[in-house]
């Protein structure tokens, strides 16, 4: 008996003591990350942390918002974004003049640019970016911010590209979001190495012009950019920027509290609101940015009898609910959202009501409905609307009747598994629907099985989102019979808002490009092929204790990015809190003390008992 | 004779579920799966693909083949360990290397805790048994309970919040810290990241081998032969160590096979609480990127494990117990 006995304590005395020997050997290696600081001597690292993952860096391809981040640090674009309210600013280009006709468009660049391996930068260099763009035509974003009309992108010398398009137009002062490539790396590319192309490749930096470089990537772990100390614009105050990947938010919160990562950008409004009010203790500082993105509910607008049918609608069919197709029935559905409530219970008052898809932050083109435009929240109205339209509950089910079919009006509603607040969304809309007699059939999805449905058309409402451009082109054109099949969410197609889209692309001055982009907002959100159900805000959360020189620096203004902004302008202001930065490291060592004397009161409690255990058991035994 | 014999009946016996499992595999992956992977994955692509594109990443994944002659390559590929490239969340690197590097850092996880948790359980449940009712035995019996019944990933939250939160103990998650560490302090910071996932692993299965192995040296001190082992005057400790123990460890040591395929599924949730990069995690991301590739990899690969360790578990009993060999 005694050798189990002693087996046991000596396990878990080993064991404790392995405990306390980690712990102290952390107590020694300890300041997490504060090697920010620059104490230890290792390079000054500011750490992000991030749930989101990375799956290429090539500026063609890129989508996902960490993708986005690497490259704005990575690389430039022609013009910048205005710090503030991120029209086209001096970059690359420093200045640029229209020519009379408004066809020509001449652009004036530095001359003392160099690649990260030292290659000068030229036009040459935008020129076959731009040219590239619009040769391979990838299907993407980018495919509209070097429109089609263009004659010839050329560089006349190493610091003038000369622009000219078929028709006048303000294409090259948006400024065009394509990151700048090196033609001396990728000018013998096809278009089909280029689409598959990584553009890092293990051991191998990738090259661009921008503050930062990405030079290691663990896929699916953690990418390091390192800086650039020879950027035009000027060095970066620190080393390098580290993003590392969490698959937990909770964890992620806790490794931010205890200062081994400086930077989150929440997606979790309860996690978000918990550091509002504890985060100071920890020297974390909260920052509510823009609301650069919206949640939409889209209804399956493709009608393949329609003689205005996309050609993508017309190929596939459709089984939506033709009743959808009748605006009283989708107005009578934007009548009964209450989209304040969703606003407060789902997103925590963290967004603004949704309206348009060219959010608030496009602050030159957004257009607000005001008056009697309004659509609010009015069940009565709804049920008004439906009354009017002949929509009787003919079968007293408590669900009304499509009058030509006599069908129940019962819509496939899909929610998307991968959104935190999709399902809860989908229950508010599902209960408001109920009161105004229309039923609904929900379904939770992944995207993989959301894609299929939308791609097929074979869904009548879903709930999704999108992160729009600063320039709404993209987003407006997703609306146009053309995107029917590509990046549309509805296959919506109309004559007349084609025609408006390819007018403000088009419109030789920003004023009337205005006008035109607010008659398009207007005519969807009277059309109503989706319903804009909010706007959701940027949550960020830094570590002010160790970091300064991100809030002097926020854009666009008023309310904009801390990091990870379309002009990295932070990124070059970010530096080292100087003085101050002891307060944090000596409260989470008192709190290891504290730790450290509780754990050694437990292993002294633990002991004693096991001891006593021992000599009653013996006495047992006898 | 006997031996040899039923090595390879069991072998047979492994083969045929390795077949049939896989075959299932194949259904699950190739047939059943929701949405087209070529369409998934080009929309994940931030590029639009031509109809001639496609086609030829379809015959590349060898999906424009008949269903027969699909499964034919399916079971080929995966009896050769041959699962092709990662598809999405690594494009080009061959999936056997993904799952190498992943492997490694699961098994210092996977062994070192299962170990642990083996070691401390039984231990225990020994000691619970001989002295049941004991003041040990019966906390032990209450946390082993509690350990059982608790989900791992729980268990992990609660961990991050005490000795990450509260204490500041360990870190919340990851491999190794963001900045590594130089010589010595790199594999402490290792050791660091690891404590809570092989604390949770540990503790999460140990429960379950206590209250086995208790129970079944209850039912073994039952027995006739250890009253006429003690009758005879042998020594307790004799007693315990010949008669008792071996014949009580067989039902612990099936549990310890049966269990390999929880464990494997316990990592995934843990390595997934703790952003840990394992094999957990890579077919977790499989599975949210649509990797069907890697998916099938892990999937097949985690198959064979588990019924390795069945395998192994056999043998042992047969080497443990004569009786089942003979049988």
């Amino acid at each position: 008996m005694k050798r189990v006995h002693k087996g046991l304590i000596v396990a878990l005395v080993g064991g404790i003591a392995m405990l306390l020997a980690a712990g102290s050997a952390w107590a020694q290696s300890a300041t997490p990350s504060s090697t920010a600081t620059g104490g230890s001597g290792g390079p000054v690292t500011f750490i992000e942390g991030t749930i989101n993952d990375m799956r290429t860096v090539n500026p063609w391809k890129a989508l996902e918002t960490p993708e986005y981040e690497v490259l704005s640090l990575n690389f430039d674009l022609l013009e910048n974004f205005d710090k503030n309210n991120l029209q086209a600013a001096p970059g690359l280009a420093t200045s640029w003049e229209q020519s009379s006709d408004g066809l020509t468009w001449t652009m004036h660049m530095r001359d003392d640019v160099k690649w990260q391996d030292g290659q000068p930068l030229t036009a040459d260099d935008v020129a076959f970016t731009y040219n590239t763009t619009l040769k391979c035509s990838l299907g993407n974003s980018l495919d509209y911010l070097v429109p089609d009309f263009t004659k010839s992108i050329k560089a006349t010398d190493p610091t003038t590209l000369v622009w000219t398009t078929n028709v006048p137009t303000t294409a090259p002062i948006r400024p065009p979001w394509v990151y700048i490539a090196p033609e001396h790396i990728w000018g013998n590319s096809s278009c089909d190495d280029i689409k598959k192309a990584p553009f890092f490749e293990d051991g191998k930096p990738m090259i661009g012009s921008g503050p930062f470089q990405l030079t290691e990537w663990n896929k699916g772990e953690n990418w390091t950019m390192t800086a650039n100390p020879d950027y035009w614009a000027g060095a970066p105050h620190i080393d390098q920027f580290k993003v590392v990947k969490y698959n937990n938010s909770e964890a992620m919160v806790q490794a931010l509290k205890n200062g081994e990562i400086d930077y989150v950008n929440l997606g979790s409004v309860d996690l978000f609101n918990q550091l509002v009010n504890d985060g100071s203790n920890y020297g974390l500082t909260t920052h509510v940015g823009p609301a650069v993105s919206f949640g939409q509910m889209s209804f399956n607008m493709c009608d393949p009898q329609s003689p205005d049918a996309a050609p993508y609608c017309v190929k596939t069919g459709s089984t939506g609910n033709p009743a959808l197709r009748d605006p009283a029935v989708r107005t009578a559905i934007a009548w009964a959202i209450d989209k304040n409530t969703i606003l407060n219970n789902v997103l925590a008052g963290y967004g603004s009501m949704g309206t348009t898809i060219v959010p608030p932050f496009s602050q030159t083109y957004h257009w607000e409905p005001t008056g009697d435009q309004v659509i609010g929240f009015d069940i009565a109205r709804s049920n008004q609307i439906l009354d009017d339209a002949g929509y009787a509950d003919t079968d007293n089910d408590g669900i009304r009747n499509d009058p030509k079919t006599g069908d129940n009006l019962n819509f496939r509603f899909i929610l998307r598994s991968e959104s935190e607040i999709g399902s809860r969304l989908g229950d508010y809309i599902s209960g408001w629907l109920k009161q105004i007699g229309i039923g609904t059939t929900s379904e939770v999805v992944g995207d993989g099985k959301l894609v299929s449905a939308w791609y097929d058309n074979d869904y009548d409402m879903y709930i999704w989102g999108w992160g729009p451009d600063p320039d709404p082109d993209f987003i407006l054109s997703t609306f146009t019979s053309k995107q029917c099949g590509g990046w549309s969410d509805t296959c919506y197609s109309d004559p007349d808002y084609n025609k408006l889209y390819t007018d403000q692309q088009t419109a030789t001055n920003t004023a009337d490009r205005q006008q035109i982009i607010y008659q398009m907002q207007q005519k969807l959100y009277t059309d109503i092929p989706e319903i804009v159900l909010y706007y959701d805000k940027a949550l960020e959360v830094y570590n002010s204790s160790k970091w300064e020189g991100l809030e002097d620096n926020i854009s666009p203004t008023p309310e904009g990015f801390l990091w990870g902004q379309y002009t990295p302008y932070s990124a070059l202001t970010l530096a080292p809190r100087g003085t101050t930065s002891t307060a944090a490291s000596s409260s989470s060592s008192s709190g290891l003390l504290v730790g450290g004397i509780l754990l050694a009161i437990v292993v002294v409690i633990a002991i004693v008992l096991i001891v006593r255990r021992r000599g009653r058991n013996e006495e047992d035994l006898a | 004779m006997g031996t040899q014999r039923y090595v390879l009946g069991k072998l047979g016996q492994l083969f045929l579920t390795l077949l049939l499992i896989l075959t299932m595999a194949f259904f699950l992956f190739r047939v059943w799966q929701p949405g087209d992977p070529v369409q998934t994955w080009a929309r994940s692509q931030g590029a639009r693909y031509t109809p001639e594109q496609l086609a030829a990443i379809r015959s590349d994944w060898g999906l424009d083949k008949s269903l027969p002659q699909q499964y034919v390559d399916f079971m080929k590929s995966s009896l050769t360990f041959n699962f092709g490239t990662s598809t999405v969340i690594n494009p080009d690197a061959s999936v056997s290397s993904l799952f190498a590097s992943g492997m490694s850092k699961s098994l210092l996880l996977i062994l070192t805790s299962t170990m642990a948790s083996i070691v401390i359980g039984v231990l225990l449940g020994i000691y619970g048994g001989w002295r049941r009712q004991s003041k040990l035995d019966n906390s032990a019996m209450g946390v082993s309970m509690l350990l059982y019944a608790i989900p791992e990933f729980v268990l992990g939250m609660i961990f991050i919040l005490i000795f990450a939160g509260v204490f500041q103990l360990f870190p919340s998650g990851l491999y190794q810290s963001p900045v590594a560490k130089p010589g010595l302090d790199h594999y402490i910071d290792i050791g660091r990241h690891m404590a809570l996932p092989w604390l949770t692993l540990t503790l999460a299965f140990m429960g379950e081998f206590y209250l086995v192995m208790r129970s079944s040296l209850l039912d073994v001190l039952g027995e006739e032969y250890i009253s006429l082992a003690r009758a005879k005057g042998v020594r307790e400790k004799y007693v315990l160590r010949r008669h008792a123990v071996p014949n009580a460890l067989l039902p612990t040591i099936t549990l310890v096979a049966l269990s390999f395929g929880f464990i494997l599924s316990g990592v995934i949730t843990v390595e997934l609480v703790f952003s840990y990069p394992g094999v957990g995690l890579l077919s977790y991301r499989a599975l949210q990127f649509r990797d069907f590739n890697v998916l099938t990899g892990t999937f097949v690969i985690a198959v064979i494990a588990v019924l390795i360790a069945n395998f192994i578990a056999d043998l042992t009993y047969g080497y443990l117990d004569p009786r089942v060999r003979r049988a």
